[in-house]
């Protein structure tokens, strides 16, 4: 029988194998959640771009905004200009490298710019004739979050402080601040250090002697320190204390022991309230269109035609363009899933994904200018808008700008930003909740699947083990299969395998009892014939008639003997039904026999190797009776002057007995079967005596009622069979 | 005055060969095919002796029928089952019924003969007393050759004529065995091995009704049977 290779990959492999195309779903969903975002981007590109049409549209038609002669870096003027600041300026490092570019807006004043006060009074044209060229100054102003913030670079040959123990502010170098509040009150500050310090200032009265009307103003704050050739101020005030006029002076002491104020360069007449010089700050107008939009976050740019940037309003770190509510942390969902989530799956996840950060830097917008392809596009007259990423964050950065126009004419252009970390997060968000909803589905499936192959091939393994159980080694069927009763296609087959065997019994049953009913049967006219020939035997009919009649009659007792061999086996079955064990002597019992059939078989040598007791439950009769046919087998088919071997002993728990004669092997395609009905291996020379196959079948009838086997088995020493025959032993 | 068989058998030709026969001998046969015919006519009058097959035409076991009606008329009237069925249910049930003897088809007809004369022999003596000669004494067991009977320890032992002539074959020399093949041609039955087992057996039986202690039967395993004059002797002698 050939035995295949056991497949390896069984009904539950496979289906779990199938399952695997269960991770498609996961693959949709992210492309879904993609296509999503691909969708929002878009979205987000029409607002902004939106956004930035509906601000240039408030800016159209509307040039003075963009004049250039309110704004420009190189005007003559009494006027200070505040420019937008976009990067923090500090105050407390003692150098100006933080206003980088914007440096290059300052305005320098010198003696053109010398005023005549009460500290020094002359008339406003002492100046061409007192001229001082140790003293001039260069100013920059600036706007930075709400806040003014100014430096002046002083070149001054002598630097005098107050001495330590002076009061009075007005008998150094010093600086005064003078400005119009919103409720147009004129105010004026003193900055008067005892040497490079942090800012101390003082507002001051009706007189600058006056030391009583001196009080201190504290939110002016900033830095005083020297620098080669002179100093240099940087200070701070709020926009709130400011109104729409500024000017700064400062007041030069050269000569240590008088301390008369020498000369004054100012940026306008400062102690003036009529002639204090405008605050400029380039576009409140804009300015106030823009907060009009309100903060939609956004970064909002305007820039004029030369791509400076008239005003800046939003932070592109907190331009997220979505406005995501952020969700309140679950504390009391189970930890241990925040820990499996925290510890394996988030990591797994963002193996494909990636974190946008806040933490960004936008280089680009670091100076005064702005540039790129989409302004561009808009300063030649052409909305757009682009995506740009920044560097080493993973951060992309949506822009769009859209021109200004005025009569055809190109003022210049509103530019939108918004970062897309929004709809990254957003779609990490809606990305980890289907990542976690498909790994639950897919392990539920997977187990599912997974205990569903397990029973069906359990099933099947159930159903090949129960078939392979019907049929013993020697064909005979042995036990029928249990059908099963449900319903599927597994059922039906155990139903159907069922009902095979069901009629392979009733065949087999049939044919092993073909021979009894067969003699029945033939019975009735044998008797007839033989009755009949009896009669006629009783008639004398002469010497020649009573041959013949003498032939048929052996003939007869012949075929009476076949008929009682053929029922033999039928007959010991239903005895055996009947029959109770007992508890007898094996060892004796073979002994019996094998004593009888030295006087039965005179010509035959039967040697015994008998060691008991052997205590089996049995019946005495029955074994004989087996032992009858496996001793007249074996000197049946032994050789000529070869001893019978009878052996029986306990081996651990079973009684063997062994039949071992020498004679030819058994043909090799028997071996199984020597032990079923109707078996014969006799050659048909040998065939003296009817022989239809019955002995070894009541042999194994007899094993089987005792619980035993039997097998017949060729020598490996010699041409010989042995038949072994093992009963269990009889428990203590 | 010949003495009447009856024989009841559903097969013509069996029939009438064993009527020819019977015939021959000087017995008066009825033969009848079916169980109501012979009923019909025993309720006339009964036969000296009844010979009944158990399969009759459509009734499957109208032997058995027609045997406990018959006994029912009369205790003493012999009846033979002659039979095709050789197995051991059907033998025991046959006896049990009042059967004085239940033999298959196989056996010859010089043997039904001598068993028929046997059984007229054995009613004839009852009146009669028992000629010592006939008696054959082993112990306890009294076999009367002449009556076919067999009493232990003066209980009256009923066995039928084929158990009656195994007895006598083993009794007739205690210590001997007799092999199987002999025990059947004693008995003038032809049979399988298995079949004298169970006839022993029987024997067994009906000894120990009489008497518990009974087994002067030894088996002697794969010779024969023996009969042991002392009791209990060891098995292991053999």
């Amino acid at each position: 029988m050939t035995r295949f290779v056991k497949n390896p990959f069984g009904i539950r492999f496979k289906l779990v194998l199938m399952s695997s195309f269960l991770l498609v779903i996961p693959v949709l969903g992210y492309q879904y959640i993609l296509e999503m975002e691909e969708y929002l981007r878009r979205g987000q590109e029409q607002i902004v771009l939106g956004t930035a049409r509906a601000l240039a549209t408030a800016l159209n038609e509307r040039p003075e905004l963009f004049d250039e002669g309110s704004y420009g870096p190189a005007r003559e003027s009494e006027d200070l200009y505040v420019y937008p600041v976009f990067n923090p300026l500090s105050l407390d490092d003692s150098t100006l490298v933080d206003w980088q570019d914007y440096q290059r807006y300052e305005l320098s004043y010198g003696k053109d710019d010398a005023i005549g006060t009460e500290l020094n009074p002359q008339s406003p044209f002492a100046r061409y004739y007192h001229y001082d060229e140790s003293l001039n100054f260069k100013l920059l102003a600036g706007e930075f979050n709400r806040s003014l913030y100014a430096y002046l670079k002083v070149v001054d040959d002598h630097v005098v402080y107050r001495s330590p123990d002076s009061l009075s502010i007005h008998r150094s170098d010093f600086l005064q601040i003078s400005l119009m509040t919103r409720e147009r009150e004129f105010k004026r500050y003193v900055i008067s250090p005892r040497g490079p310090e942090f800012l101390y200032a003082y507002e001051v009265g009706e007189d600058l002697s006056n030391i009583a009307s001196l009080s201190h103003e504290e939110r002016i704050s900033g830095q005083w320190y020297e620098v080669p050739g002179g100093y240099e101020v940087e200070l701070r005030l709020p926009l709130s204390m400011l109104g729409d006029k500024l000017g700064f002076a400062i007041y030069d002491v050269d000569d240590e022991e008088k301390r008369n104020v020498k000369s004054v360069v100012a940026t306008s007449d400062v102690n003036a309230p009529d002639l204090l010089g405008s605050m400029r700050r380039p576009t409140p107008e804009i300015d106030r269109i823009v907060e009009g939009m309100g903060h939609n976050n956004s970064r909002i740019q305007v820039i004029d035609r030369a791509g400076r940037i008239l005003l800046s309003v939003g932070d592109i770190q907190t331009a997220t363009g979505l406005a995501l509510t952020e969700q309140p942390e679950e504390q009391s969902s189970n930890k241990y899933w925040r820990y499996i989530e925290d510890k394996f799956l988030l990591p797994l996840y963002y193996q494909i994904l990636t974190k946008p950060s806040n933490d960004f830097i936008d280089d680009l917008y670091a100076g005064g200018t702005a540039e790129g392809a989409h302004i561009d596009a808009a300063l030649a007259g052409e909305s757009m808008t682009q995506f740009r990423t920044i560097d080493n964050t993973q951060t992309r950065i949506l822009e769009a700008a859209h021109p200004i126009l005025d009569d055809g004419a190109i003022l210049g252009a509103v530019v939108v930003d918004q970062n897309m970390n929004g709809i990254r997060t957003f779609r990490n968000q809606a990305l980890e909740t289907l990542f976690h909803t498909m790994l639950g589905v897919m392990l539920l499936i997977s187990i599912g699947l997974f205990a569903f192959a397990s029973r069906i091939s359990s099933r099947i393994r159930n159903l090949r083990n129960q078939a392979e159980n019907i049929i013993d080694d020697s064909g005979r069927l042995k036990s029928s299969i249990v059908a099963s009763r449900s319903s599927d296609e597994l059922g039906d087959l155990s139903r159907s395998f069922s009902d095979i065997v069901e009629r392979l019994t009733q065949y087999t049953n049939y044919l092993e009892n073909m021979s009894s009913r067969l003699s029945h049967e033939l019975r009735t006219p044998v008797t007839v014939v033989r009755s009949s020939l009896e009669n006629l035997g009783m008639v004398s009919q002469g010497k020649e008639a009573e041959v013949y009649i003498e032939r048929a009659e052996e003939g007869i007792r012949r075929l009476n003997l076949i008929l009682t061999n053929m029922s033999e086996a039928t007959r010991l079955e239903q005895m055996l039904q009947t029959s109770e064990k007992e508890n007898i002597d094996l060892a004796q019992v073979i002994g019996g026999c094998v004593e009888g059939y030295k006087l039965a078989y005179p010509e035959s040598e039967i040697v015994t190797d008998i060691t008991g007791p052997v205590r089996v439950a049995g019946v005495p009769e029955y074994i004989a009776q087996l032992m009858d046919k496996l001793i007249a087998n074996a000197v049946e088919f032994s050789f000529d002057n070869k001893p019978i071997t009878v052996s029986c002993h306990a081996a651990k728990d079973q009684a063997v007995v062994q039949v071992k004669n020498y004679g030819p092997y058994l043909p090799a395609e028997m071996k199984g079967r020597l032990f079923d009905s109707m078996i014969s291996v006799r050659p048909q020379e040998k065939q003296k005596q009817p022989h239809l196959g019955i002995g070894l079948h009541i042999a194994r009838l007899v094993t089987e009622f005792h619980q035993g086997t039997i097998r017949a088995e060729n020598l490996t020493d010699e041409e010989g069979v042995a038949v072994t025959l093992t009963i269990p032993l009889l428990q203590p | 005055m010949a003495r009447r068989i009856a024989i009841v058998e559903d097969e013509a030709a069996i029939r009438e060969n064993y009527a020819d026969v019977l015939r021959k001998q000087g017995y008066e046969v009825q033969t009848f095919s079916n169980r109501k015919e012979a009923m019909a006519s025993f309720d006339l009058r009964l036969p000296n002796l009844a010979i009944i097959d158990i399969g009759l035409e459509n009734e499957i076991d109208g032997g058995f029928t027609l045997c406990q009606a018959l006994r029912s008329m009369s205790d003493t009237l012999p009846i033979i089952f002659l039979t095709a069925r050789d197995n051991d249910f059907d033998t025991v049930s046959g006896l049990r019924m009042g059967a004085d003897d239940y033999l298959t088809k196989d056996i010859s007809l010089p043997h039904l003969s001598a068993r028929i004369a046997a059984l007229f022999r054995r009613q004839d003596v009852l009146d009669q007393p028992t000629s010592p000669e006939n008696l054959l004494q082993r112990d306890k067991l009294t076999l009367d050759i002449g009556r076919l009977t067999v009493q232990w320890d003066g209980i009256p032992v009923p066995l039928t004529v084929t158990e009656f002539w195994m007895v006598h074959a083993l009794v007739k020399f205690p210590g001997h065995v007799k092999s199987r093949q002999v025990l059947m041609q004693e008995s003038k039955i032809f049979v399988d091995g298995s079949t004298i087992t169970s006839h022993v057996k029987r024997i067994r039986k009906k000894f120990i009704q009489v008497d518990e202690t009974f087994d002067c039967i030894e088996t002697v395993y794969g010779m024969g049977y023996r009969w042991n004059t002392q009791p209990s002797a060891s098995a292991s002698e053999a």
